[in-house]
């Protein structure tokens, strides 16, 4: 009668995770149903990749605030003639913030050409600069929004005004988890969270098991994951136990309610995660060369270089996808100051990241990807009269790169107009950013559906191309 | 053998028809002679490939996907850059990729290659016999003749799409079951209606029911159900309800339900679940996630409304078009905030005709999803896919709202409208004010001091400021602003719409003024349809009209709605509530039957279109539509219908669990009722009666719950800044309100509520979801928030000073409605004593909350971290819940067992 009810074994799911009114089209591996989809083998539409691929599971290095792409990977020598020279923006689809009187500002950065493959990169990146041959640099990408939320919204859901889910949900709806005792999607942010807040890792209309689960930087890694003060393990345990036997003689009189069991089973899982997740967190495990590489334990370095490690023991530990923020990197003005900082907290980092992933045969089936959620203008507004050298948001030009697993390592894709204002070659919108991701991770994007509110979603929203240049 | 079966089936109607074919009517041109070739296209092969493949094949001749044509016989005979010649191959269907491609055997060329998309294998069949009958394309006319004669289906009359192929499409009849008149069948009198609808296809299924669920369990749900909390503690009334059920059940359920409505927490939980459609919140979102003060009113209106039972088409007359009834009436003025009730923001940084085309799409969608079961969302850019709404539609119904204008006008409070706590709430607000104004005022003497020194070219940090000094200059103008915009809560201002002219603004970040004239300043925005649902590219006019398939299929008058400066909402919302209607009626029925049950007679109350599931009982939807229309649109009556009928009050538990799940798999039939969780905000309230702690104050402006404390202090980026740390109210009493009265941020949920699957305010909810996720059992074994209840309660209990068997008992009878089992009772005993002798060697220092903080979050313009110093007036005098240092070794170790009483899934689910 209708399309959308589907077999027993559906109802059964709906029955465990409540979903309501959303039937989805790919399988729901998850946190919890471990157990349930290996009793459920036959289901047809059980979930895994839709083609073979390299990369199992992806680091998402998020630049938050939009990194310079004329200050970083992409420069712009015309820049350096037309400094400081006056020239006006006008037109209906402008915001307040890009019309009025501009001035050209160039890079106060040098750059050089790094690697065997002579990528273009400023000299900032002194360590990033030695792993070039491994990452594909990208400079068509073009998004549709220079509001800092929207921006964010659309690179991490593939919708610019919120509430759907974000590509790592999407990733382990797809893909499942590989550590059951482990949520699929983790998201370290920073201290602060970015605008927007948590809809940027949220699962959406995914079930919520798929939702990120942010790690946090300080205080508790997971919100109440340790008893209060004064409450022992042991007596956690009692608690528990009690717990158990009350439930059990109200399942008793309830046989066949996969619901409540599965709720009792979620006790012990978090009771496994108390101890579980500060074992992941304790770096003091590592050996010390590895923390220096990282630069952990160094001022400038220390905060992104513990993500950038957590994200390799948290891959390494079956997460699936990580997404750690930087930043901010929104510079309006002395970019010279703010970036050159910024670069410098994150490039030892990263190439750490990288290298440790290849040193370990990870990176071969691990994708790393850095973007903002978007790039920035080679021009200033006058604000205040003074000429304090940044630049403004710019969704037409930016410059994202990709490394690991099934990426063409050693490339520079895309290019920008001379004057780093607009992508002009090898140009994407950043649905197909989304479906290229998704295809390096051997997930189809026409396939990778969900339905909701009358049609099936996915994540580029109406479907898209993938970047097939990037790919190996 | 199957397959052959099967193709039989699919085509062999057809070829039936045509022997039969006779001219039909002789003014309609007679299509003689007909292949059935030539039907197959005319009927199925070229909807087809309008419909799955022009998007890229035809659609824009100058962008061919694969240089691949396929709007004619012969641009496909041509094929494309992949298969050539080989495309099509008439006669030779296993030969011509066309047909492949639908099958989807080889990787890389699945056509359509989206999987949602795919062709059903019977779809497949009719390209491949089409192929195989030689591939037959008649002229247009023919086309029509042999449709006019053979087509099956339904069409559906609407005011056009963007293409005849699409206005003439056809419907399975059972997709526009929503848009049919209602049709009402008789009742025998002395039958319950619900009953008699469920029960016969219950006997039509020979299933049994399940028996009528025991009393204390169904006291239990209905309190949950028709006002969200626990059955009352007072044990007479309980032990009444249960003796006058034994002797009446009818009678003593409906007792029960009128009393149960008559109280005010009754319009407090229905107008929860209206929140969760209408995505109540009490801020804007996005960058600077502004507090929206006045939006608190239009959470009180909708509970009063529920409680005054305010009969249904007024209260959407009201929310659709009160400003333009009356603009005397308090009331119809606040009801308007519906319409602003989406997330939406206008900064500098964003370009007015945007942001005004994302309200212009959401009103409309959302107009749509909540009062029509409609998503219009996909008729934006292209006519629907599924649903008779063509695009024209959605641009018509959008033409209503363009002269709507934001504004908060003044609005005296009525004396309904609870108004306490507003000196507290000014003094916090101001307290902050004048803080920041302190740190700001000395932090400027010492900018300027340094600026003055400062030489041409000095950048930042050169001039001896510490990196923090200008960023947190922004910050705190930008916090001033931000609470002075507070100030409003307390004035008598409504958060409401008005009709006039669009006036273009750069940024808001004020309370916006009703103008003096509202035709004065601005323009009248042309209505068109935008092509591709781009705001900067107008296609044809449109006037203000509503949905054209409900007005012709459900038999409608057709009335001109007004343009101009006319009142358009008004016209909508009288032609939504006209009994005509089609959907209205069946729409809110749905809903209230699904917060009852759990899912709805139609299972997707926000989509009666195609792809939402059809109604398990359409009649008795219907009959329930005109039922409710013909009592006056009054909730509270459809309630008490509901509520007293057998389906409602049977049993969770079947007495033949294995004879159910094979007649009726899908638990579609209610044999049973289906047990549920609880909500989020029903589980914090549930502790918080179980505590003795909560306060059962009605409305008024939100209160500030404790939040766990790490997110509270989690610095959150807003636009130029960091926005204010949460602080909670100082007082208990305040704080420990229904939750539904919690300040809803968009930017700050509350992660005890986000855990439990409240839904987040920009989407429309149509049914809560329930996931059984491992940080939910976190919270409620570790949260300050359910350690602080177990606390209280096993104070509570112990102020009794009754034998510790009494005390578990009656701890059994308070949360969980029942008495305790001698196990229980015993296990529970040895638990607490356990605990109390380790509670025995612990002392517990008071928690101490500081007024102030030292935050650290990083400066834009120089990428380094700084700290600054917040004031945090309302711990000034912050009066805590009772803490584990405030009670004894027993309290606390009783603690531990109210604890895990809490935690049980007797606690936590209604049978």
């Amino acid at each position: 009668m209708n399309q959308f009810e589907n077999s027993d074994s559906h109802s059964r799911r709906e029955m465990l995770y409540g979903l309501g009114a959303s039937l989805g089209s790919v399988a729901l591996t998850s946190l919890l149903n471990a157990e349930e989809s290996a009793s459920d083998a036959n289901d047809t539409s059980t979930g895994g990749p839709h083609f073979p691929a390299k990369a199992k599971r992806c680091i998402f290095l998020m630049m938050e605030g939009g990194p310079s792409q004329i200050d970083t990977f992409d420069p712009k020598p015309e820049l350096s003639k037309r400094h400081l020279q006056e020239f006006n923006r006008s037109g209906d689809e402008q915001s307040a913030m890009s019309s009025g009187k501009r001035y050209f500002v160039k890079s106060p950065f040098e750059f050089h050409q790094a690697g065997e493959c002579g990528a273009d990169i400023c000299t900032e990146w002194v360590h990033l600069s030695k792993r070039v041959d491994d990452i594909c640099f990208y400079r068509g990408a073009q998004a549709e929004s220079v509001n800092h939320p929207t921006a964010c919204y659309h690179i991490n859901t593939g919708n610019r005004f919120g509430g759907d889910p974000a590509i790592g949900a999407w990733t382990t709806y797809g893909l499942g988890t590989i550590n059951e005792n482990l949520p699929g999607f983790v998201v370290l942010p920073r201290s602060s969270y970015p605008q927007g807040g948590a809809a940027n890792w949220s699962n959406g209309f995914l079930p919520a098991a798929y939702q990120g689960t942010p790690l946090r930087p300080q205080g508790s890694p997971i919100l109440d994951l340790r008893p209060p003060n004064g409450v022992s393990r042991e007596r956690q345990r009692n608690n528990l136990d009690l717990l158990a036997q009350l439930n059990n003689s109200h399942l008793q009189q309830r046989t066949g309610r996969t619901e409540l069991e599965a709720r009792m089973n979620s006790y012990e899982l978090a009771f496994r995660m108390q101890t579980e997740i500060p074992e992941i967190l304790e770096l003091d495990g590592e050996d010390k060369s590895t923390l220096e590489m990282y630069g952990i334990g160094h001022d400038k370095t220390d905060a992104f270089g513990r993500k950038c490690l957590l994200a390799r023991r948290l891959v390494e530990k079956g997460v699936r996808f990580v997404q750690a923020y930087a930043g901010n990197w929104d510079s309006h003005d002395y970019i010279q100051r703010a970036h050159g900082s910024l670069i410098r907290s994150v490039d030892q980092p990263i190439a750490a990241l990288l290298k440790d992933l290849k040193q370990r045969g990870m990176l071969k089936d691990t994708l790393v990807f850095f973007c903002g959620e978007f790039g920035r203008t080679p021009d200033n507004g006058m604000r205040g009269g003074g000429k304090s050298y940044g630049r403004d948001h710019n969704a037409k030009a930016m410059t994202m790169w990709f490394a690991g697993g099934g990426v063409r390592g050693g490339h520079t894709l895309g290019a920008t107009d001379e004057i780093g204002l607009e992508a002009v070659e090898n140009v994407h919108p950043l649905r197909d950013v989304h479906v290229t991701l998704l295809k390096l991770l051997g997930l189809d994007d026409n396939r990778l559906t969900y339905y909701h509110a009358g049609r099936f979603k996915q994540l580029s929203q109406f479907g898209g191309t993938a970047i097939e240049e990037l790919i190996a | 053998m199957h397959l052959i079966a099967a193709r039989h089936f699919a085509i062999l109607p057809l070829l039936i028809g045509i022997q039969a074919a006779a001219p039909a009517c002789a003014a309609e041109p007679a299509a003689t002679d007909v292949t059935p070739g030539e039907k197959l296209f005319a009927l199925r092969v070229q909807t087809l490939f309008v419909e799955k493949c022009h998007a890229c094949h035809g659609a824009d001749p100058d962008d061919l996907g694969g240089e691949f044509d396929m709007r004619d016989r012969i641009s496909m005979r041509k094929g494309g850059e992949s298969f050539g010649g080989e495309v099509l191959l008439p006669g030779d269907a296993k030969k011509s990729h066309l047909y492949l491609v639908t099958t989807r055997q080889e990787a890389g060329y699945e056509m359509p290659p989206k999987e949602a998309e795919k062709l059903t294998e019977e779809q497949t069949w009719w390209i491949r016999d089409w192929i195989n009958l030689g591939a037959p394309w008649p002229s247009d006319e023919r086309i029509a003749a042999i449709k006019n004669e053979f087509a099956e289906g339904v069409t559906a009359p609407t005011s056009g799409g963007l293409n005849a192929n699409w206005t003439n499409r056809r419907y399975e009849p059972e997709h526009l079951w929503a848009y049919q008149p209602i049709e009402v069948e008789s009742v025998p009198s002395d039958q319950h209606p619900i009953d008699y609808f469920i029960d016969r296809r219950l006997a039509a299924a020979k299933l049994t029911a399940a028996a009528d669920a025991e009393p204390m369990k169904l006291l239990r749900r209905i309190s949950f159900d028709l006002t969200g909390l626990p059955p009352s503690e007072d044990l007479a009334s309980r032990t009444n309800f249960v003796e006058s059920y034994e002797l009446n059940a009818a009678g003593a359920v409906t007792d029960l339900v009128q009393r149960l409505m008559s109280t005010p927490h009754y319009g407090e939980h229905f107008g929860r679940q209206w929140l969760d459609v209408a995505r109540y919140a009490d801020s804007a979102g996005f960058a600077n996630d502004y507090s929206r003060p006045n939006a608190w009113r239009y959470r009180d209106y909708v509970v009063r409304a529920f409680n005054n039972d305010k009969p249904y088409d007024q209260f959407v007359r009201e929310q659709i078009a009160g400003d333009e009834i009356t603009t005397a009436s308090p009331e119809s003025l606040v009801a308007t905030g519906f319409l602003r009730m989406g997330p939406w923001e206008q900064t500098g940084m964003s370009v007015f005709r945007v942001t005004r085309q994302q309200w212009l799409d959401d009103v409309t969608d959302s107009v749509g999803q909540v009062f029509m079961g409609h998503a219009l969302q996909c008729a934006k850019c292209h006519d629907h896919k599924f649903d008779p709404v063509p695009t024209r539609d959605y641009y018509s119904m959008m033409a209503i709202f363009s002269t709507t204008q934001f504004s908060e006008p003044a609005t005296p409070f009525l004396d309904s409208e609870n108004q306490t706590g507003f000196q507290k709430s000014n003094q916090w607000t101001t307290a902050k004010i004048t803080a920041y104004q302190k740190q700001l005022d000395e932090l400027q003497a010492t900018v300027g001091q340094a600026r003055r020194k400062e030489t041409g070219n000095a950048k930042i940090g050169d001039n001896g400021l510490s990196p923090g000094d200008e960023a947190s200059l922004g910050r705190m103008r930008k916090n001033i602003g931000r609470h002075t915009w507070e100030l409003d809560r307390t004035r008598p201002i409504a958060y409401a719409v008005h009709t006039g002219k669009t006036f273009e603004r750069k940024n808001v970040s004020n309370r916006l003024r009703l103008p003096q004239n509202v035709w004065g300043e601005g323009y009248i925005e042309d209505d068109t349809i935008l092509v591709g649902g781009d705001a900067f590219t107008r296609g044809e006019s449109v006037k203000p009209a509503p949905l054209s398939a409900a007005v012709n299929l459900g038999n409608m008058d057709v009335k001109e709605f007004p343009a101009g400066k006319g009142k358009r909402r008004l016209a909508l919302a009288n032609w939504i509530v006209d009994p005509k209607n089609p959907l209205t009626a069946r729409v809110m029925v749905n809903r209230i039957w699904s917060w009852h049950f759990g899912k709805g007679i139609a299972g997707n109350p926000n989509n009666f279109g195609g792809t939402g599931r059809l109604p398990t009982h359409p009649a008795l939807l219907d009959f329930l539509a005109d039922w409710f229309v013909k009592n006056n649109w009054s909730v509270k009556r459809l309630n008490e219908l509901i509520v007293t009928s057998k389906a409602y009050r049977r049993s969770s538990r079947h007495h033949d669990p294995a004879e159910l799940k094979k007649l009726d798999p899908k638990q579609a039939l209610y044999a049973t009722q289906q047990p549920r969780r609880l909500t989020a905000e029903e589980l914090r309230d549930a502790m918080l009666a179980a505590s003795g702690e909560l306060n059962r104050q009605i409305g008024g402006i939100p209160c500030r719950p404790d939040l766990n404390l790490e997110v509270a202090m989690q610095p959150r980026q807003i636009m130029g800044g960091t926005a204010s740390v949460y602080e909670p109210d100082a007082s208990p009493q305040q704080r420990n309100r229904r939750t539904l009265y919690a300040e809803k941020t968009r930017g700050l949920r509350d992660p005890f509520m986000e855990t439990f699957n409240q839904p987040g305010p920009d989407k429309s909810c149509e049914l809560r979801e329930t996931s059984t996720v491992a940080p939910q059992a976190l919270t409620l074994m570790n949260s300050d928030e359910a350690q602080d209840r177990a606390i209280a309660m096993a104070a509570r209990l112990l102020k009794q000073g009754s034998s510790p068997q009494d005390v578990l008992k009656r701890a059994f009878e308070i949360a969980l409605g029942r008495q305790a089992q001698a196990d229980e009772l015993q296990a529970c005993l040895a638990h607490w004593n356990a605990a109390t002798k380790e509670e025995t060697l612990k002392t517990y220092q008071p928690r101490h909350y500081p007024s102030e903080t030292q935050r650290t979050v990083m400066a834009e313009k120089t990428g380094e971290p700084y700290e600054f110093l917040e004031i945090m007036p309302a711990y000034d005098h912050y009066v805590p819940d009772l803490q584990p240092s405030d009670v004894d070794a027993n309290t606390r170790g009783l603690a531990q067992v109210c604890l895990v009483i809490f935690n049980l899934n007797e606690f936590a689910y209604l049978d």
